[in-house]
C-alpha cells in the first residue's frame, strides 16, 4: 500500500492510493500523516485527511519538490490503530428518528432488525469533515446503504444519526442534510469552549448503544464512556 | 502595560458583515472550515499599508450600509470593492487610509464595483481568539456575524504620520473575466468533451453564491459517479451528479464527495470573491512549471 503522488499545483499535491477504504488502509495513511507532519513540520502549510487520499499543502514550491525527492525512497509501515471504543448512546424512538419507518420498508427490514443492524457493529473514525466534528465512518452493514434524499432537510436536529449511501454519521449540531434521520444520541459531538474541540480521534472506533426515550431525555453525561484502552 | 482600548460601535450593520482574518489553518483535523477573508489579496494589502501582521482581523462586508464610529483616534485602510465613503458625512475621494479622530463617523455607500469590502484596522480588531484565529464561524466562534448595536474592540494609537504616503486602491486586477486555475485531483476522470467544454466556455455566477460557495448559471453534462470523501479547499471546483459546478469558497467543509475539477489559484479565488451575481467568467488553466 504504496501511495504515489499527483501533483495539482507548484505547492501543493496528494498521496494517492487506489484501494477501498478500509482499516489496512487507513493504518497506512495514519502512518504517513504522523511521519509527513513530524518530520516537515518547517515546510508544511496544511495536511487534509479523506478516504482514500491526503492532501499536502506546502509552504512554497521547493518545500513540495524536496518531499517529492524523499517520497521515493519512503516505504512506511502501516500504523497500528488504536483499540479505544466509545460508546455513543442512541435513541431510536420514532420520534427521533423520523426517517426509520421510510428506510426499513425501502430496505424490507422490521424496525428491530434494522436497529440491530446499526447498533451492531463496531465503526471506525477515519476523519472528520462536512461539519466541525462530523465523523466520517467506516462499518455501516450494506444492507442499510440508501441514495441520500432528493430534497434534503433544512434543518437537521443536533445529535441526529443518519445514513446517507454508504455511510453512517452524526450530526454534531444543527445543519441542512440529505441523510435519513434514524434516531439521536444526547452527546456532545463538538465544543469549541474545549481547547481540542472533538473528544475521539481517527482510528479509533464507535459502537452505538441504544437507548430508551426516558434515558434520553435525562441523560445528563455529555461525553461518552470508553470502553476499551 | 496594558494597551488602551478603543470602541467601535456598529450603528448599521447591514447582512453578511462578519470579522475576518486569515482562517483557521489548525481547523481542518477537526472538521473546522478554513474561514477567513473570501478576497485574501485585498485584505492582505489593506493589512500591509497599516503595517499590520498578516493575520490581523479585519471587517468584512458585503453590502453597502456600514455606519460605524470610532471613540478614539486610529489609522484604518479600506480595500476590497470599490465603494462610496463618508467621514462624518463629508465624502472621500480617497478612502484607501483614512486617520480616524475620537467619535468620528465612517459610514459606506453604494459599491461601485466589487462586491467584499475590507475594513482592516491599525493593530486589527481585537477579539478572542479560536485555534489561531479570529474568523467568525457559526458553532466555533461565540457570533457567525456581525450585528447592528454591536461593539468592536481595537488599540487606540496616538496619530502619527508615520504610514508615509498616500496609496490609493485599484479595482482592475479583479474586473477581467479570466480566473486562474489548476487541473483538480479528479480532471483525468472527466471526457475529452468535458474537459474542452470547461476550458472555453463562459460561465456566469448564478444567485446561489454566498461564503461556503459559489454554483455556476451553466451546466456540464456529467455522468461521473460519486467518489469516496477525500479533502476539499476553499479555490476546490466540484462538479455534481446534475452537472452542476460549485466553487468552494472560505467557509466550505474541508471534505466532499463531488468530484474535484479544478483547484483555483490564490489570485483567482480572490478575484472571483470580488464577482457578482451574473457576472461572466472564464476559466485559464495553469502549467504547473518546475520549482523555481
Amino acid at each position: 500500500m504504496i501511495p504515489h503522488y499527483q501533483l495539482l499545483s507548484p505547492t501543493f499535491g496528494e498521496l494517492v492510493w487506489d484501494q477501498h477504504p478500509t482499516d489496512e488502509l487507513l493504518g497506512y495513511q495514519l502512518a504517513y500523516l504522523t511521519y509527513i507532519q513530524l518530520n516537515f513540520s518547517d515546510t508544511l502549510e496544511e495536511a487534509r485527511q479523506g478516504f482514500t487520499r491526503i492532501s499536502l499543502v506546502w509552504k512554497n514550491p521547493k518545500n513540495q519538490q524536496e518531499f517529492l525527492a524523499q517520497l521515493k525512497d519512503l516505504k512506511l509501515p502501516p500504523m497500528e490503530l488504536s483499540t479505544t471504543i466509545w460508546q455513543v448512546p442512541v435513541c431510536y424512538d420514532p420520534e427521533y428518528g423520523q426517517d426509520q419507518n421510510s428506510l426499513a420498508e425501502s430496505k424490507n427490514l422490521s424496525l428491530t432488525e434494522l436497529i440491530q443492524l446499526h447498533s451492531e457493529p463496531l465503526y471506525r473514525i477515519h476523519f472528520f469533515g462536512f461539519l466541525p466534528g462530523f465523523f466520517y465512518l467506516n462499518g455501516l452493514s450494506p444492507k442499510l446503504h440508501i441514495p441520500r434524499k432528493s430534497v434534503p432537510l433544512l434543518a437537521v436536529p443536533p445529535g441526529s444519526v443518519a445514513i446517507g449511501g454508504s455511510q453512517t454519521g452524526i450530526y454534531p449540531m444543527q445543519s441542512p442534510g440529505g441523510w435519513h434521520i434514524i434516531g439521536r444520541s444526547p452527546l456532545t459531538f463538538f465544543d469549541s469552549k474545549q481547547p481540542i474541540p472533538v473528544w475521539a480521534k481517527p482510528g479509533e472506533q464507535i459502537e452505538f448503544v441504544p437507548i430508551s426515550a426516558a434515558q434520553f431525555q435525562n441523560w445528563k453525561e455529555p461525553y461518552p464512556k470508553l470502553l476499551r484502552k | 502595560m496594558s494597551q488602551l482600548l478603543g470602541k467601535a460601535v456598529l450603528l448599521r450593520c447591514p447582512a453578511g458583515t462578519s470579522l475576518q482574518d486569515e482562517g483557521r489553518l489548525a481547523g481542518a483535523q477537526f472538521g473546522i472550515p478554513t474561514s477567513g477573508a473570501m478576497d485574501q489579496k485585498s485584505f492582505q494589502w489593506a493589512n500591509h499599508i497599516l503595517h499590520n501582521s498578516s493575520n490581523a482581523v479585519a471587517l468584512e462586508m458585503a453590502q453597502p450600509g456600514l455606519r460605524i464610529q470610532f471613540d478614539q483616534a486610529c489609522q484604518i485602510a479600506l480595500a476590497g470593492a470599490q465603494v462610496a465613503v463618508s467621514l462624518n458625512q463629508t465624502p472621500l475621494s480617497n478612502s484607501t487610509l483614512i486617520s480616524i479622530a475620537a467619535g468620528d463617523l465612517l459610514e459606506i455607500g453604494a459599491f461601485l464595483t466589487g462586491s467584499r469590502l475590507y475594513l482592516c484596522i491599525q493593530g486589527g480588531f481585537q477579539v478572542e481568539r479560536y485555534l489561531g484565529s479570529g474568523s467568525d464561524f457559526e458553532s466555533v466562534t461565540s457570533s457567525s456575524k456581525r450585528s447592528t448595536q454591536e461593539v468592536l474592540s481595537y488599540l487606540a494609537i496616538p496619530q502619527s504620520n508615520s504610514l508615509g504616503a498616500k496609496p490609493k486602491w485599484e479595482t482592475t486586477w479583479f474586473e477581467s473575466p479570466e480566473i486562474e486555475a489548476y487541473r483538480g485531483a479528479d480532471w483525468p476522470l472527466l471526457s475529452s468533451a468535458q474537459q474542452e467544454l470547461i476550458q472555453s466556455s463562459i460561465f456566469h455566477l448564478s444567485k446561489y453564491s454566498n461564503r461556503m460557495g459559489i454554483q455556476l448559471e451553466e451546466l456540464v453534462p456529467n455522468q461521473l459517479e460519486d467518489l469516496p470523501t477525500n479533502p476539499v479547499f476553499p479555490g476546490t471546483v466540484q462538479l455534481t451528479p446534475g452537472g452542476k459546478i460549485i466553487v468552494l469558497m472560505r467557509d466550505a467543509g474541508v471534505t466532499g464527495g463531488y468530484p474535484r475539477i479544478l483547484y483555483l489559484t490564490e489570485e483567482g479565488l480572490s478575484k472571483l470573491a470580488q464577482k457578482r451575481v451574473g457576472d461572466p467568467i472564464r476559466f485559464q488553466l495553469m502549467e504547473i512549471t518546475p520549482a523555481g
